[in-house]
């Protein structure tokens, strides 16, 4: 059996366990209008603490990669590789939207992850459990939230959205096919009780990270070169060319 | 229960992210660099023009830990045998000090060590203990960088007075925006240093704000829209620009301010000795001036070495050193305050 430490900092929800592959220790999980950069560190601190677990007997720390706010998942990612640095821990990069899709492990449910990505699109992404594992159905995406709920009503059977655009931007305000159901508030956003399974399974199979050079999975380049290659169409086709 | 450690023992390891620089350095008492580690971006910002906040942040996050492990390795310690973690917490750029600001914070909680949260513009003025390490307060300070300028009376390691700041821009902000109208790649302070050497400093007579005695406030908004509007004149005229001519003007009248305000500040204040510190004071025109003036004036000039006028770890981690010799240490809630100032002491 292994213990991890796990971390999700990707949106508004600051979420911190602690956590082994039957149990759930403790978790810390808050969406106050507080800072993740102030609240985490202290959270890391009381969840072992409430769990009676000793930082030194952690198998592994498991961190919400992305995608999802930039700042946010640096905050977890670079406390993350602190504390594995220092104790000499594995480093487990996490998938957020998988995660996420583990609030349903139901067969047969199309799970629609979706998570902020501005200016009314989503990072999306949909999975379905099937043979105990959370199989992702396609790449994550960014997506327009019209379209995501258009393209629900061409799959079979039930489809669940989740994730912090359920609340913000879905729940009464699109129109929604009937085959679509949304997650309720205690399911809707990533918990690290869910991060904690996925690095669990990761941990076991040996996909362990490197401190040295993980990265957060933005999906979207920084708008700054997007708008750099729009102005420099030959500059952005040579660089195309040599990838 | 260990037996305290000698405070020239301490071992302090210092994270720097505020801008563009990712930093990490080991101090051994107060004065001692060990190693100081820079990565630099400038490379990767040169094509915008200035500093991309998510790019710095991007690069900050996958730079900070071979940072850290090659300050460590270098100082040829172990990471157990550090004391104390100091880390930059503001002024600067939020994603990138949040990115130092966590990691120093999570290092300091794993290896179970205090934690100092230190203001990187008090990191640049104890850039002179580590240049000078002779030099104690009290002394007067002539802090002049990217975003901020200020004359700053350092009385003692933690008691400060400020005798004046900046009203609007910066020095160096003025000298980014000149520079980057008359088409000189960023970073332009360098770049109109050098090119001030080619030119004659009083070719154009630029403004000199607030120079009245015993105000020791900064203002170079107006001094830039005169070079601004100087530009644009001589370019609507169609005459050829003297770039060399505008740039030593120019620069002219920044540091003649400087060197006024400085030098009556250090009277006032009946100092003897002057410091120059921040990321212009890398600039040869300005230490120049203030080398000369304080050698007319009997006054004692320092200031930082090259690399120690950029932003570094080793200043952090030594204004941390000397926080924590006070007992001024951070908790764990520390957070990054991007609009942070100098402020009395």
């Amino acid at each position: 059996m292994s213990v991890v430490l796990a971390i999700d900092t990707a949106t508004q929800v600051s979420s911190v366990a602690v956590a082994s592959e039957t149990r759930l220790f403790a978790e810390l999980t808050m969406q106050a209008r507080l800072t993740h950069s102030e609240t985490l560190l202290p959270h890391i601190e009381q969840v072992l603490k409430m769990a009676n677990v000793e930082k030194e007997d952690l198998d592994g720390l498991a961190v919400s990669l992305g995608p999802g706010s930039f700042t946010g998942l640096r905050i977890g990612l670079a406390a993350a590789k602190a504390i594995c640095y220092a104790l000499k821990l594995p480093l487990i990069g996490v998938p957020t939207l998988e995660a996420l899709a583990w609030h349903y492990p139901v067969p047969g449910v199309r799970v629609m992850t979706l998570l902020d990505a501005q200016k009314g699109n989503a990072y999306r992404q949909s999975f379905c459990f099937q043979e105990g594992h959370m199989e992702a159905m396609d790449e994550i995406t960014v997506a327009g939230l019209r379209e995501v709920a258009a393209s629900c009503s061409e799959m079979n059977g039930p489809v669940v959205l989740l994730g912090d655009v359920v609340p913000k931007k879905i729940a009464g305000k699109l129109e929604l096919p009937e085959n679509v159901a949304l997650a309720p508030p205690h399911l809707v956003m990533p918990r690290a009780a869910c991060v904690a399974q996925v690095g669990l399974r990761k941990l076991a199979a040996g996909e362990v990270g490197n401190v040295m050079d993980m990265e957060p999975v933005y999906i979207r380049r920084s708008e700054a070169e997007v708008l750099w290659e729009k102005r420099h169409p030959e500059a952005a086709e040579g660089k195309a060319a040599e990838a | 229960m260990t037996e305290k450690k000698d405070q020239k023992e301490i071992l302090t390891l210092g994270i720097e992210s505020s801008c563009d620089e990712t930093s990490a350095a080991v101090l051994r008492g107060g004065r001692e660099i060990l190693s100081n580690i820079i990565s630099t971006q400038i490379p990767i910002h040169q094509k915008f023009g200035g500093v991309v906040p998510e790019i710095a942040s991007r690069k900050h996050i996958v730079n900070i830990m071979p940072v850290i492990d090659e300050a460590i390795r270098e100082a040829g310690v172990d990471l157990g045998d550090i004391d104390q973690v100091a880390v930059t917490y503001g002024p600067g750029l939020v994603g990138a000090l949040l990115v130092g600001v966590s990691a120093g914070k999570s290092l300091a909680y794993a290896l179970e060590v205090p934690l100092v949260g230190v203001n990187h513009l008090e990191g640049h003025i104890f850039a002179n203990f580590l240049s000078d390490r002779e030099l104690e307060p009290p002394f007067m300070a002539l802090v002049v960088s990217g975003g901020h300028t200020a004359l700053v009376d350092v009385r003692g390691y933690n008691e400060f007075r400020m005798m004046g700041q900046t009203r609007d821009d910066a020095a160096g902000e003025a000298f980014d925006k000149i520079a980057r109208v008359m088409g000189l790649p960023y970073p332009g302070g360098p770049r109109i240093d050098a090119l001030a050497k080619e030119g004659n400093p009083l070719a154009i007579d630029f403004p000199r704000a607030l120079e009245e005695k015993g105000n020791y406030e900064f203002s170079f908004s107006g001094l830039k829209s005169a070079v601004l509007n100087y530009i644009n004149s001589e370019k609507m005229k169609g005459h050829e620009l003297n770039k060399a001519d505008i740039a030593a003007s120019f620069q002219h009248s920044v540091i003649e301010v400087l060197t006024h305000k400085a030098f009556e500040a250090v009277a006032e204040a009946g100092r003897n000795t002057l410091v120059l510190a921040g990321g212009v004071a890398a600039n040869s025109g300005l230490e120049a001036r203030l080398r000369e003036e304080a050698g007319r004036r009997g006054v004692k000039f320092s200031y930082p070495s090259k690399i120690l006028c950029t932003d570094n770890a080793a200043m952090i981690a030594c204004r941390g050193y000397y926080q924590a010799q006070a007992g001024l240490f951070s908790d764990h809630y520390l957070n990054a305050v991007p609009g942070l100032t100098l402020t009395d002491k």
